[in-house]
C-alpha cells in the first residue's frame, strides 16, 4: 500500500507535473484567497504536508536527502515561507473585508494604540534575539557539520550543486544557455527588483495589508517568488540527483541512471523536420526564424497590450516606464514559456549560434 | 495615549518569556561545554589509568614481597637509637653550630677582599701593557702599582684559605654527630629503592583532587593530565590532492600502551603492538617517532574518535560487534580508510619498492607470486612489475603439439582436462549463459583453434629410437628432478610448472620425445630447462608420461561452430570499422575456413590470449587488462559495482572481481563484445585474500626517499638475481636465500638431495660458476638429480653470478683468487695429512665409498682448484659446521687443535694451509679408475 503510493508518486513526478501542479495550486490560492486563508484550510494544508513528511521519513532514501545537514534549512524554508505567505494573505483578506464593510483597516485601528519603543519594542526584540541564539546553539549541537573527504580539484562531486539560494538559477540552466541563465536573468532579477518602487508608484494600499486593491501586482510578485524561485530551489535540492537527472521523492539517486537527451533547436525543427530542406549554410539565414520569433515576442505583445489590456497602465506610466515594465514582465514569463516549449517540443534553443557562443 | 494592546505589548508576559529563554540559553551553553568536554578519548584515558594503576599496584606488591623485612626493622631501630644519642649531645652541638656560624662574616669579608684585589691587579696589568706598547710615561706608574699589589693579593688569598679550612673543620665536627644516622638512612633507602620508585609511579598515575580540577570543564586548557597524545612526523605528509600537510597521528591518544611492553593481554585499545621488535620500538626498523601509525595502517590520523578515525572491521562479525560497542559506522566520504588487518601488509609496498619479496610480509609476497603465477602481469600493466615473463606456453608452433579438436575441448573448460591447471576458463562463464551467447562462445573456441593451427610454424620432430619402458620412465621422472617443478597424478612435486597428467590424451610421442630432448627446439623462450637426457631416457620418460590418459576428456564433445554464429560475430566485429553492407559483402566473399580464421584472430585479440601466450600475428598487440599501477588509490566511483550487492569499497570490489570476474555484468544488457573479459581463475579464498592484499599494495603515493628502502648496487644485484631465481625456480631443488628446496624436502637421504647453495658466492670462483651455469658438469657424481642446462644468456649468467656473490657479501672477480704460494715441504705435509685424515674415503667416488651411502659421499676434489676459493677452503676445513650446519664433513680441527701432532709441528693453522695447498695441486689418482667409476654409478656422466 505504502510502497505503491510511493511508486505512484515517483512515477508521476517530473519537472512538468510538478511545475504545472504548483501553478494550479498557486492559481487556486490567488483565486480563492478568502477560503485559502481560513484557519481550517491552513491547518488542513499544514496537516497534509506534515503527513507527507511523516510518511516520507519512513523511506530511507527520502530520509537521507531530507536530513542531510545542508538540506534541513530548505525543509524549514517550506514551512516558514508557506506560513508567512498564508499569514500575510490572511491579513490582507481581513483588511479587504473591513474595507468592504467601511471599517478602518487593522493597521489604521492599531495606529491609535501607540507605545514607547523602549521597553515595548526593544525588550521583545532582545528576547527574540536570545531565542535565536538558543536556536543556533541547539542547531549546532544536533546537526553536526559532516566530515567529508578532502576536496579534490580533479574530481567534481556528482551531483555538483550550487549553494541552496542559487539552486533556482542552476535549475534554469536546464532550459537556457549559461549566458542567459547565469548572467542575463540574474541581472534582470536584481534590476527588476530595484525598479519596482519606480514602476509602481501607486499609493493605494500603502501602509496596510490588502489584496483586492493590488491584486495584479501581488500575483505577479508571488508568482515570480514562489513559482520561479522557491519552487526551483526545492526542485534543485530534493529532486535533482546525479548528473542533474530528475528523481522522484522516493527514488534512489542512481549515478548510472540514463535518460535520453533528444533536444533540438528551432532551426532544425523548421528546416529539417517541417520544410525538409536541410539547414542553410549562413547562420543568419539558419537562425532567422528564431531571431524573428524572439523579436516578435519582445515587440508585438507590448504594442498590443498598450492598446488593450494595459491601456490604463500605459497612460499612467508613460512610454519609457511602460516599456521597462513590459520588458521585465516578458523576460520573467519567458522562463515558464521556454520550460513548456522544452517539455512539449524538446526545443533546445530558439536561436542557436555556436559561431558566437550565442544561444537563446 | 491609549492603553497598549495587552496581547502584543505585555511587559509581564515578555518577562516570563525572557526568563524562559534565558534558562534555555544557559542550558544550551552548559550543554555545549559538557559536550565539548566529554570525549571518548578521555574516557579511554581514564580507563587506561585505572588499568595502569592496577598493574602498578601489583608491581608494588611484588616489590614489597621481595624486601628483607627483618633487615629493615633492624635498620630502623638503629636509626632510632642514633637519634636518641644525638639528643643527648644537644648542647654541645648547639655550641659548635654557633662557632661555625660566627666564622661566616669573617669568611665573607676575606673573600670580598681577595676578589677586589684581583680586580685591581687585572686592571693595572691592562694599563701597564697598553702604555708600555704606546711608549707612554705612565707605564712606569702602573708597573710600580702592580709590583705593590702582588704581595697583598697573595696575603689575602692565604687568609681566605686559612678561614675556609677552619670553617670546614668546624662544620665537619658538627656533622660528625649526624653522620652515622645519615649512613643508616642511606642503607635503608637503598633497600627501599624499588618500592619507592613504584610508589612514585603510582602517585603520578593516581587520580587526585588537583588533577580533577585541572581536568575540569573550562579549566582544562591550563595543564590537564588527560591530554591528546600525538606524533608529528617530519617528512611524512598527508596528501589532500595538491595540498600536502604534515602527517600527525593521534592514535596513541587511546592506544596508550601500544609501544609499552607488558600490556600484551590488555583489552583493546590498550594492547601492546604484537610485533614490537619490528615496529614502534626505538631499536626496531620502524620506530614510532619516525613512522607513526597511519603510514602503514591508513585511516584518519588526526581524528580521536573511533568512527572518524576510520577504523575498518576485518569481517562482518567484527563490524556487528563494533556497531554494538562503539556505534560504529563507516565514514562513507573519507577516502583513506584504515586497512583491515588482513590486508595491512599492502602498506609495506609503499616504501619497500624494487624488491622481489618484502621481508616478513608473507601474504603480500604470496599475492605477488600468485600474480606472476596466474599471469596477472601479462594482461595488466603494473609499474615495477614490467619485467615478468609470460605465464602461458608459446603457441607459435602449437600445431605440432596438439590438434584442433584438443584445443576446442581444452578451451571449453581447461579444468575438465586438468583440475590443477593455471589456465583460466574464458568461455561459458556467468555472463555468457544464453543460448545465443553459448553458440557464440563455441564459435569463438573453434575459430581460435583454427587460427592457432593455421598460424603454427612446423617444427621438425624425430621418432624415438625405440619404444620406451614406462616403468623405467617413472624412475627417471622421480630421480632426475622433474618433481622439482612438476607434479604427477598421485606423485607430489612442485607446482611451478604444469601437472603432468593426461598427456596421453594431449600430445603425440614424437613431440614429447623431441620436447624432452630439447625444450627450446619447440619453444625458444620456455622456462623448461634441458636435462640432457639420453635417447633412451627420453624414450622411457615419453612412454611413462603418455601412459596417463584422460578418457572422459577425450570422449567429451568438441562443439562445432555454427555458421550463423560465426557470421554474426564477424559482422558485429567488422561493423566497428566498416558499414554493415560492406561487411556483408566482405563476408560473402570468404570461405568458411577463412571466416573461422578471421573470427579466431578477432577472438584472440578480444580475449587477450596473446598476453600470456606468444601467438603469431600478435607480437606488438597491447594487452587488454586495465593498468593497475595505482589501483589502491583509484577513485571509488570509478569502480562499477553494477547490480552486485556488496560493500562499496575497493577491497570488496577486488575480492569479488577475483571470485567472479564476470559477475559485475549481472543484470546488465550488453552486446557480446561489450561484456567483461577477465577470465575465471577459480581461486581459493586464501588466494583471493593474498591477491587482494597485493592489489591494495599498488600505489603511486610518493614517499620521502629517506623513508623508502633504496637498494644499493649490491642489493639491486641481489634483487635482480632473486627475480631470475624465481623465474628459473632454483628453489625447487636447492636450499637458498632462506628457502628450503622443495625437492630436498622430498628426498629422505640428505646426502642424495640437491646441494644447499647458501654461501655459494663465498665458496666458488665466479669464473667457474659462470661456466658451470652455462654448461653444468658433474661435481657430485652419485646424485641422481641432474642440474639442468637452462640455456642462460650471458646477461642472465652474469646476474646469477653477481647474485650469489653479493648474497655472500663477496666481491666479484672473474680473474679469481690466486693459487696460494707455498713450498714443496708444505705440499708434502698436505699430502701426508690428506692421507692420515682419510679425505679420499669420501671425496673419491668409487665402489667402496658408494657402498657407504650417499650421505657419506663428497664432491670430487680434482675440481677444487678450478672451483673453490682458497680462502673458503681454509674456513671450511677449519669449521665446516658454521658454514653449513649439519654437513657430514668432519670437524678435524675443533677449537683450533689438531689431532695430528707430528706434522708441521702440530700447528693447526699451518696444517690447514698445507691441506689446502695440496688440494690446489691435487690430481685424480688414476684416470682409468675414473672410467670404471662411470660404469658403476648409473648417471655419473651427468652433472648433479
Amino acid at each position: 500500500m505504502l510502497e505503491s503510493f510511493k511508486n505512484f508518486l515517483n512515477s508521476v513526478s517530473s519537472p512538468v507535473t510538478i511545475f504545472t501542479s504548483a501553478v494550479l495550486v498557486f492559481a487556486l490560492f490567488v483565486t480563492f484567497p478568502r477560503q485559502a486563508t481560513s484557519k481550517p484550510a491552513g491547518l488542513a494544508v499544514l496537516l497534509l504536508v506534515l503527513v507527507f513528511f511523516g510518511i516520507g521519513l519512513t523511506d530511507e532514501h527520502f530520509r537521507t536527502i531530507v536530513s542531510t545537514p545542508d538540506n534541513v534549512p530548505i525543509v524549514g524554508l517550506i514551512f516558514l515561507f508557506g506560513y508567512f505567505t498564508w499569514y500575510a494573505m490572511r491579513k490582507a483578506v481581513i483588511n479587504d473585508r473591513r474595507i468592504e464593510k467601511g471599517e478602518p483597516t487593522v493597521e489604521q485601528a492599531e495606529t491609535n494604540e501607540k507605545v514607547l519603543v523602549f521597553p515595548y519594542l526593544i525588550f521583545i526584540e532582545f528576547v527574540v534575539a536570545l531565542a535565536y541564539a538558543v536556536m543556533l546553539v541547539l542547531w549546532s549541537i544536533f546537526l553536526k557539520a559532516p566530515l567529508e573527504e578532502p576536496a579534490n580539484p580533479t574530481v567534481s562531486p556528482n551531483p555538483s550543486k550550487a549553494p541552496w539560494y542559487f539552486l533556482g538559477l542552476q535549475e534554469m540552466l536546464v532550459y537556457f544557455d549559461p549566458w542567459i541563465a547565469g548572467v542575463l536573468l540574474p541581472t534582470f532579477i536584481i534590476l527588476g527588483l530595484c525598479a519596482i518602487p519606480y514602476l509602481d508608484r501607486d499609493p493605494a494600499g500603502s501602509g496596510y495589508y490588502s489584496f483586492k486593491g493590488r491584486k495584479p501586482v501581488i500575483i505577479v510578485y508571488l508568482f515570480g517568488f514562489w513559482i520561479l524561485w522557491i519552487l526551483l530551489i526545492l526542485t534543485g535540492t530534493f529532486l535533482r540527483g546525479p548528473n542533474w537527472n530528475f528523481f522522484g521523492p522516493f527514488e534512489v539517486w542512481d549515478v548510472h541512471k540514463v535518460v535520453p537527451l533528444v533536444n533540438v533547436n528551432l532551426s532544425e525543427l523548421i528546416f529539417i523536420k517541417w520544410l525538409g530542406v536541410g539547414l542553410p549554410k549562413l547562420w543568419f539565414l539558419r537562425e532567422a526564424p528564431g531571431i524573428l520569433t524572439v523579436l516578435a515576442y519582445l515587440v508585438i505583445p507590448p504594442a498590443i497590450l498598450a492598446k488593450t489590456v494595459f491601456k490604463n497602465v500605459f497612460k499612467k506610466l508613460g512610454a519609457v516606464r511602460y516599456s521597462i515594465l513590459v520588458m521585465l514582465l516578458l523576460v520573467m514569463v519567458a522562463l515558464p514559456i521556454k520550460m513548456y516549449l522544452r517539455w512539449a517540443f524538446n526545443l533546445k534553443y530558439l536561436v542557436a549560434i555556436p559561431e558566437f557562443f550565442f544561444n537563446i | 495615549m491609549a492603553k497598549p494592546s495587552p496581547s502584543l505589548y505585555s511587559i509581564s508576559k515578555t518577562f516570563v518569556w525572557f526568563a524562559l529563554v534565558s534558562l534555555l540559553l544557559l542550558g544550551s551553553l552548559i550543554a555545549i561545554v559538557l559536550l565539548d568536554h566529554h570525549r571518548d578519548w578521555k574516557n579511554w584515558q581514564k580507563k587506561f589509568i585505572a588499568l595502569k594503576l592496577e598493574k602498578t599496584e601489583k608491581e608494588l606488591k611484588a616489590a614489597d614481597e621481595k624486601l628483607d623485612k627483618k633487615k629493615i626493622q633492624d635498620l630502623r631501630l638503629e636509626i632510632a637509637r642514633t637519634e636518641s644519642d644525638l639528643k643527648a649531645h644537644q648542647s654541645e652541638r648547639a655550641a659548635r653550630r654557633k662557632a661555625a656560624a660566627a666564622l661566616e662574616p669573617r669568611l665573607a669579608r676575606a673573600k670580598a677582599r681577595a676578589q677586589d684585589l684581583k680586580q685591581f691587579q687585572d686592571s693595572y696589568k691592562y694599563f701597564f701593557e697598553e702604555y708600555r706598547v704606546l711608549g707612554d710615561r705612565r707605564a712606569a706608574d702602573f708597573e710600580k702599582k702592580l709590583a705593590e699589589i702582588a704581595p697583598r693579593l697573595t696575603e689575602a688569598k692565604a687568609d681566605l684559605e686559612d678561614l675556609e679550612k677552619e670553617s670546614e673543620a668546624k662544620k665537619a665536627a658538627l656533622e660528625a654527630f649526624a653522620q652515622k644516622e645519615k649512613d643508616l638512612q642511606k642503607a635503608l633507602d637503598q633497600i627501599l629503592q624499588e618500592k619507592t620508585r613504584v610508589e612514585k609511579k603510582i602517585a603520578n598515575v593516581k587520580p587526585s583532587l588537583a588533577k580533577d580540577i585541572l581536568n575540569a570543564p573550562m579549566l582544562d586548557f591550563l595543564h590537564p593530565s588527560l591530554q591528546i597524545q600525538q606524533i608529528a612526523l617530519d617528512g611524512l605528509e598527508d596528501d589532500y590532492h595538491f595540498a600536502k600537510t604534515q602527517k600527525v597521528d593521534r592514535c596513541t591518544t587511546c592506544h596508550l600502551a601500544i609501544d609499552q611492553k607488558g600490556f600484551e593481554d590488555a583489552p583493546q585499545p590498550f594492547r601492546t603492538h604484537p610485533k614490537m621488535d619490528l615496529y614502534l620500538g626505538a631499536a626496531s626498523p620502524h620506530p614510532v617517532e619516525k613512522f607513526g601509525c597511519t603510514v602503514c595502517h591508513s585511516g584518519n590520523g588526526h581524528s580521536v574518535s573511533f568512527i572518524t578515525a576510520s577504523h575498518t572491521p576485518h569481517d562482518e562479525a567484527q563490524a556487528k560487534e563494533w556497531v554494538k560497542k562503539y556505534h560504529w559506522r563507516e565514514i562513507e566520504k573519507w577516502d583513506a580508510k584504515m586497512l583491515p588487518i588482513q590486508h595491512v601488509q599492502a602498506a609495506c609496498a609503499k616504501c619497500h619498492r624494487s624488491v622481489v619479496e618484502v621481508p616478513q610480509a608473507d601474504k603480500l609476497n604470496r599475492g605477488r607470486r600468485l600474480a606472476a603465477r596466474y599471469g596477472c602481469f601479462n594482461c595488466h600493466k603494473i609499474s615495477g612489475f614490467e619485467d615478468r615473463w609470460k605465464a602461458g606456453p608459446d603457441l607459435r608452433r602449437v600445431g605440432s603439439k596438439v590438434d584442433r579438436e584438443w584445443v576446442i575441448r581444452w578451451l571449453q573448460n581447461p579444468r575438465d582436462f586438468r583440475s590443477s591447471t593455471r589456465m583460466p576458463q574464458i568461455f561459458h562463464l556467468s555472463n555468457t549463459q544464453s543460448p545465443d551467447e553459448k553458440n557464440r562462445d563455441d564459435a569463438a573456441i573453434e575459430a581460435i583453434a583454427v587460427y592457432l593451427m593455421k598460424n603454427s610454424e612446423t617444427v621438425e620432430l624425430s621418432v624415438p629410437p625405440a619404444i620406451g619402458n614406462a616403468e623405467k620412465g617413472e624412475t627417471f621422472v622421480k630421480q632426475l628432478g622433474c618433481l622439482g617443478c612438476h607434479s604427477l597424478p598421485g606423485i607430489k612435486g612442485g607446482d611451478a610448472a604444469a601437472e603432468l597428467s593426461g598427456l596421453g590424451s594431449k600430445v603425440k610421442p614424437e613431440w614429447l620425445y623431441a620436447w624432452l630432448k630439447n625444450p627450446r627446439h619447440y619453444s625458444p623462450n620456455t622456462r623448461m630447462p634441458n636435462l640432457r637426457l639420453s635417447d633412451e631416457e627420453a624414450a622411457d620418460i615419453t612412454a611413462y608420461l603418455l601412459s596417463n590418459c584422460n578418457d572422459p576428456f577425450e570422449k567429451s564433445a568438441a562443439p562445432k561452430a555454427r555458421p550463423e554464429a560465426v557470421d554474426q560475430m564477424l559482422l558485429d566485429s567488422m561493423q566497428g570499422t566498416m558499414r554493415h553492407a560492406d561487411a556483408q559483402k566482405m563476408l560473402a566473399g570468404m570461405t568458411d575456413e577463412e571466416k573461422l580464421e578471421a573470427l579466431g584472430k578477432k577472438s584472440i585479440a578480444h580475449q587477450g590470449c596473446f598476453a600470456c601466450h606468444a601467438i603469431k600475428g600478435f607480437e606488438d598487440q597491447k594487452p587488454i587488462g586495465a593498468e593497475l599501477s595505482n589501483e589502491s588509490r583509484k577513485d571509488i566511483h570509478q569502480f562499477d559495482f553494477g547490480f552486485v550487492d556488496i560493500e562499496h569499497s575497493r577491497r570488496a570490489f577486488i575480492a569479488q572481481k577475483l571470485r567472479d570476474p564476470r559477475g559485475y555484468d549481472k543484470g546488465k544488457v550488453k552486446a557480446y563484445y561489450e561484456k567483461l573479459r577477465m577470465p575465471q581463475f577459480h581461486l581459493s579464498d586464501e588466494e583471493i585474500e593474498s591477491l587482494t592484499t597485493f592489489v591494495l599494495s599498488l600505489t603511486d603515493e610518493s614517499m620521502p626517499l629517506e623513508m623508502q628502502k633504496r637498494p644499493d648496487l649490491r642489493e639491486a644485484g641481489v634483487e635482480k638475481g632473486r627475480l631470475l631465481v624465481s623465474k628459473l625456480n632454483c628453489n625447487a631443488c636447492h636450499a637458498l636465500d632462506g628457502k628450503t628446496g622443495a625437492l630436498r624436502a622430498l628426498t629422505e637421504d640428505p646426502g642424495a638431495a640437491p646441494p644447499i647453495l647458501d654461501g655459494e658466492g663465498a665458496k666458488v670462483r665466479e669464473k667457474w660458476l659462470h661456466e658451470f651455469l652455462k654448461n653444468p658438469t658433474p661435481i657430485r657424481p652419485w646424485l641422481t638429480y641432474r642440474m639442468p642446462t637452462f640455456g642462460l644468456s650471458d646477461e642472465e649468467t652474469k646476474t646469477l653470478v653477481e647474485y650469489f656473490a653479493y648474497l655472500a657479501h663477496e666481491n666479484i672477480s672473474y680473474k679469481g683468487a690466486e693459487v696460494p704460494e707455498t713450498s714443496p715441504e708444505k705440499i708434502e705435509a698436505g699430502k701426508k695429512l690428506f692421507g692420515q685424515l682419510q679425505c679420499a674415503k669420501c671425496h673419491e667416488v668409487n665402489a667402496d665409498s658408494a657402498a657407504m651411502g650417499a650421505s657419506f659421499l663428497a664432491p670430487d676434489l680434482t675440481l677444487a682448484k678450478k672451483r673453490l676459493k682458497p680462502e673458503w677452503v681454509k674456513k671450511w676445513i677449519e669449521d665446516p659446521q658454521t658454514l653449513q650446519e649439519g654437513t657430514m664433513m668432519p670437524t678435524f680441527f675443533a677449537d683450533g687443535q689438531t689431532p695430528i701432532t707430528d706434522v708441521l709441528g702440530g700447528d693447526a693453522k699451518e696444517q690447514i694451509e698445507a691441506i689446502r695447498d695440496y688440494l690446489y695441486r691435487y690430481e685424480a689418482p688414476d684416470k682409468t679408475k675414473g672410467e670404471t667409476r662411470e660404469a658403476k654409478i648409473p648417471i655419473a656422466n651427468q652433472a648433479a
